[in-house]
């Protein structure tokens, strides 16, 4: 008997012990303690574009989980950055961008055109010329049109294809919001003259223009083919490819009546995306810029497990992957030396913030939310997403990439290794009304207990007592609500959420308006119950939209910063726009405050011994699938 | 015996619709988040929301969705019978997927049962006959084993050994039949053996367990008595007595996991049904969930059924009016 405890207690100190190992770790995203290494600063962090372009091989990425597209991978209404970088191989609007990390891939170049566009009329028409010989995949097989890009703006202003999150960059466009509103069916401010040229009209002038040209929705679609899409997402699952690449199985498409068509074989919407090659590409028809082509094929794998994604890659059983690296593989890939070239950081040209609400107390006064600013430990919300090698604290609203020089070093509120500044912070607060004995800490009831609203992953659960103590040190005490869909009620302007914890914001294309104009723009807020808005701070509210919403407003109203977006946004000048978003940042950083903005993230990837090039997209924020090549000696299967 | 398998039939159906009836209710009415939010893009003004409910069938109220609902079930949609709608998030249909991903689940299953079956009751007899033994230890010390390894653990380790350092196994992600049957085979070994594990434990102590309960009933003393040989003893009048309450496990056991191995088929990259629906909680993709729901609580009742009728034939004393 005696013997057999014994037994049974071992196996079961056995059983705890595994279960404590397996339980161990440091396993969730975003867990705690860093890597102790020092984050490269600058764009080319660990890993930089090297080796040759070899042609030939099939390009294996591991994808995590799910594709998590918005619009089903149709390009019409697609809004993910993983959606518009696998398109880079397969479609081409007019214009594109070179697809290369830094400022560089920034720059937009003429894809389907055939040059930059005429301009003229005050910045108000865009005359473009297209290439010759840019043909679409079997089995559409014929030429471009300049009809097929004007029906891809059609489809766009058309609510019915999804196209939701696009519209606003292309109302513009004279006639355009007819389309929206039923009035019409096209576009009117949209000529083509000839199958060659395509001219658009703009109801005022807009200097980003080329940057909203170069986005995947407007590539031109066959409508022979896209007209048989009747729902949002349809045409996703057949779409006809006009670049280097096509969805595997488009040359079976039996497209002789819409009853016909049937999903395309490489594409699995819960499985894989396989491309190959357009057989209708002409490598003479592209502008060399743009893009290398190496692979003659890529695979797009769904991968639920995340440690395999690493150990494949590791093994080069893949080449790339598009899985979250924990602070397991983060680490191991910065600590060895051997490891660290696979390790790829390139800043994403995002930022996540902490966001006040202009219109709840206390943050609807201005000195508690620059007080706010100056306490905030920022280093310590980064080593809650995993050290510093996840990316750089942020000092102001735009990522580096989007700001003109004069901003480069720009901190309105310093504090030691931005750890935070306790006796600046309260110098600030002293100044306002909720602190009523001007020591510095917040002690009107107003401070107490207010509603912190944030996401429930591993990271932002990290976050909040970093938050907490930050505020707390002066006066400010949260209620904090970790929901696994935070954006359901922050975004919601009726729900008066004084403090979010966990949004992030990056840009659609290399120019602020995107960032400003969702953000800060009091136009974008709802102006009736049931919208919502990622104005988070409702900068720019307006009376009568705030009594619709049952909002009430301190006194003074909310300031708005309108007035400087539509100016900076009608600016043709590239250098002039970039000054004149780096002032406005500058403005809402010092006189309007909304946000505490902490860290320009990091885009990190890890890469197999068999990648023989890599580079960063700056543009989509993901690989430069236009640019990779793989070395076949060195893949393993 | 018929007469009461209809009754039963006839009670699945209702079960099964209150099912689906209260699974809409908690999706509709207690709403996780807002799924029209997730694909409206940047610019989620009211119009372009309720243009994108409209397109899910949200714009409708909840007893009018549930009816549409049943509707299609019975009839079918646009997609085919029974209509399940299609997913949100991929606008693919429900039912496609389903029969999709279905197979692949009700393999894994298939494998694991049969493993944890003969493996665990063969164990647990063993361990009842000899009792007391080094066997019986060592038989209950795997048992406990079982029940201690989480199946997350044990499904890494397993490919840690058998795929990375041995290299005799295949890795992750499953390969369909006709694609090479070979692979498909070897690909099963793994997933099927690390799900087996924990039910194996349990079946080997709950054998064990009722065994010896039985072997100690007076019928089975008079079988001894009677000059009957040992095996006989044992199979025919001992087993067969203490395999109600396994043959109960069994098929609860079977109706659960039709709802998915989550924890195997994400290890394992199994594309089955449990990864897929636990993805679809999270997004509040509500035809996903309703038809995975509604697959499950048919399994459910029909594996009740079938437990219920195999009753009656194991134990003479059970007759059905």
């Amino acid at each position: 008997m005696k013997r057999t405890r014994l037994l049974a207690i071992l196996v079961l100190a056995l059983g705890l012990a595994m279960t404590a190992a397996a339980c161990g770790g440091g396993e969730e995203e975003g867990g705690g303690g860093g890597t102790g290494a020092a984050a490269p600063s600058g764009e080319s962090g660990f890993g930089t574009a090297t080796g040759p372009a070899n042609k030939g091989g099939t390009y294996r990425v591991d994808v995590e989980s799910a594709f998590d597209f918005t619009d089903a991978f149709d390009p019409t209404g697609e809004y993910t950055a993983l959606g518009w970088s696998f398109y880079t191989l397969m479609l081409r609007p007019l214009m594109t961008y070179k697809h290369v990390a830094g400022a560089d891939g920034n720059v937009p170049i003429p894809d389907l055109a055939a040059e930059e566009p005429e301009i003229s009329d005050g910045g108000k028409t865009y005359t473009f010329t297209l290439r010759d010989g840019v043909k679409y995949a079997p089995p559409v097989d014929r030429e471009v049109t300049s009809k097929d890009v004007a029906y891809a703006f059609d489809r766009l202003a058309d609510p019915t294809y999804g196209g939701a999150g696009y519209p606003l960059y292309y109302q513009a466009i004279t006639g355009f919001t007819d389309v929206a509103d039923g009035k019409a069916k096209t576009v009117a401010g949209i000529e083509t003259p000839d199958d060659k040229t395509i001219v658009f009209h703009l109801d005022k002038p807009a200097g980003d223009f080329l940057y909203r040209l170069a986005m995947p929705a407007t590539a031109p679609i066959p409508e022979e083919v896209a007209k048989c899409a009747k729902k949002a997402g349809d045409y996703g699952r057949y779409p006809i490819a006009n670049g280097p690449y096509m969805v595997e199985g488009t040359d079976k498409l039996d497209i002789s009546s819409c009853n016909t068509i049937k999903p395309v074989s490489g594409y699995n919407p819960e499985a894989f995306l396989h491309l190959v090659r357009n057989p209708n590409y002409d490598e003479a028809t592209e502008n060399p810029d743009a893009r290398e082509n190496n692979p003659d094929r890529f695979e797009f794998n769904i991968n639920s497990n995340v440690d395999d994604c690493f150990n494949k890659v590791k093994e080069a059983i893949i080449d790339d992957t598009l899985c979250g690296e924990t602070p397991k593989q983060t680490k191991e890939y910065t600590e060895n030396e051997d490891l660290k070239p696979l390790l790829k950081l390139y800043p994403d040209d995002s930022t996540f913030y902490l966001s006040m609400n202009l219109t709840q107390p206390p943050f609807d006064d201005v000195h508690v939310r620059r007080a706010a600013n100056f306490v905030q430990d920022k280093v310590g919300l980064i080593r809650a997403w995993g050290g510093p090698v996840v990316g750089d604290v942020a000092t102001h609203i735009l990522p580096p990439s989007l700001v003109p020089d004069s901003l480069e070093g720009y901190d309105p509120y310093p504090s030691p290794d931005h750890t935070g500044d306790v006796e600046a912070a309260k110098k600030e607060m002293a100044q306002s009304k909720y602190d009523t004995d001007q020591d510095g800490i917040c002690d009107a009831p107003e401070c107490k207990n207010v509603l912190h609203i944030i996401g429930d992953s591993g990271r932002e659960r990290g976050m909040v007592p970093v938050i907490e103590d930050s505020l707390g040190k002066i006066g400010i005490t949260l209620n904090t609500r970790l929901l696994g869909d935070q954006y359901s009620v922050i975004l919601d302007p009726t729900k008066k959420v004084p403090f979010g914890g966990g949004p992030g914001w990056g840009k659609d294309y290399p120019d602020a308006f995107t960032f400003f104009f969702y953000l800060f723009d009091g136009r974008v807020i709802p102006k009736e119950k049931g919208g919502v808005t990622y104005n988070e701070p409702l900068v720019g509210i307006d009376d009568a939209t705030a009594k619709s919403l049952g909002i009430d407003l301190p006194a003074g109203g909310v300031p708005s910063v309108n007035s400087d977006i539509d100016n900076c946004v009608g600016t043709a000048d590239d250098t002039q726009r970039l000054e004149c978003w780096g002032e406005l940042d500058k403005k809402l950083m010092e006189d309007v405050v909304p946000w505490v903005p902490y860290i320009w993230r990091n885009n990190s990837t890890i890469i197999a011994p068999s990648v023989s090039r890599w580079e960063f997209d700056q543009s989509t924020g993901n690989q430069a699938w236009t640019r990779v090549a793989v070395d076949q000696s060195k893949q393993q299967k | 015996m018929l007469a009461y398998t209809i009754r039963r039939l006839i009670w699945a159906v209702v079960v099964v619709l209150i099912v689906t009836m209260v699974t809409f209710a908690i999706f509709y009415l207690m709403p996780p988040g807002d799924p029209a939010i997730r694909f409206a893009g940047r610019a989620p003004n009211p119009r372009v929301l309720d243009q994108i409910r409209e397109n899910f069938g949200l714009d409708k109220p909840f007893y009018q969705q549930y009816w549409i609902f049943l509707k299609n079930l019975v009839t079918g949609d646009e997609y085919g019978w029974p209509g399940l709608g299609f997913s949100y998030d991929t606008r693919v249909p429900v039912r496609n997927e389903l029969l999709d991903r279905l197979p692949r689940t009700l393999i894994l299953i298939a494998g694991a049962a049969v493993l944890w079956l003969i493996v665990g009751v063969t164990i647990g007899i063993i361990s009842a006959v000899r009792r007391g033994t080094l066997v019986d230890k060592a038989a209950m010390g795997f048992a406990l084993f079982g029940v201690s390894a989480p199946v997350f653990w044990l499904g890494l380790v397993a490919l840690f050994v058998f795929w990375q350092k041995l290299g005799i196994l295949p890795g992750t992600g499953y390969t369909a039949f006709s694609d090479d049957p070979k692979e498909w085979f070897l690909h099963l070994i793994l997933p099927c053996t690390v799900l087996a594990m924990l039910y194996a434990a349990f079946y080997a102590r709950m054998t064990r367990g009722n065994l010896l309960e039985t072997l100690g009933e007076d019928y089975i003393r008079t079988a001894r008595a009677k000059g009957l040989p040992e095996r006989k003893v044992i199979m025919k009048h001992g087993l067969r007595a203490s395999l109600t309450p396994v043959v109960t496990m069994f098929g609860m056991d079977i109706a659960l996991l039709i709802g998915g191995a989550v924890i195997t088929e994400t290890v394992f990259n199994w594309q089955g049904i449990g990864s897929w629906v636990i993805r679809a909680t999270t997004n509040s993709n509500l035809p996903v969930v309703v038809g995975v729901v509604l697959m499950a609580a048919i399994a459910v009742v029909i594996m009740n059924l079938l437990v219920d009728i195999l009753y009656a034939y194991l134990d003479p004393r059970v007759r059905y009016q």
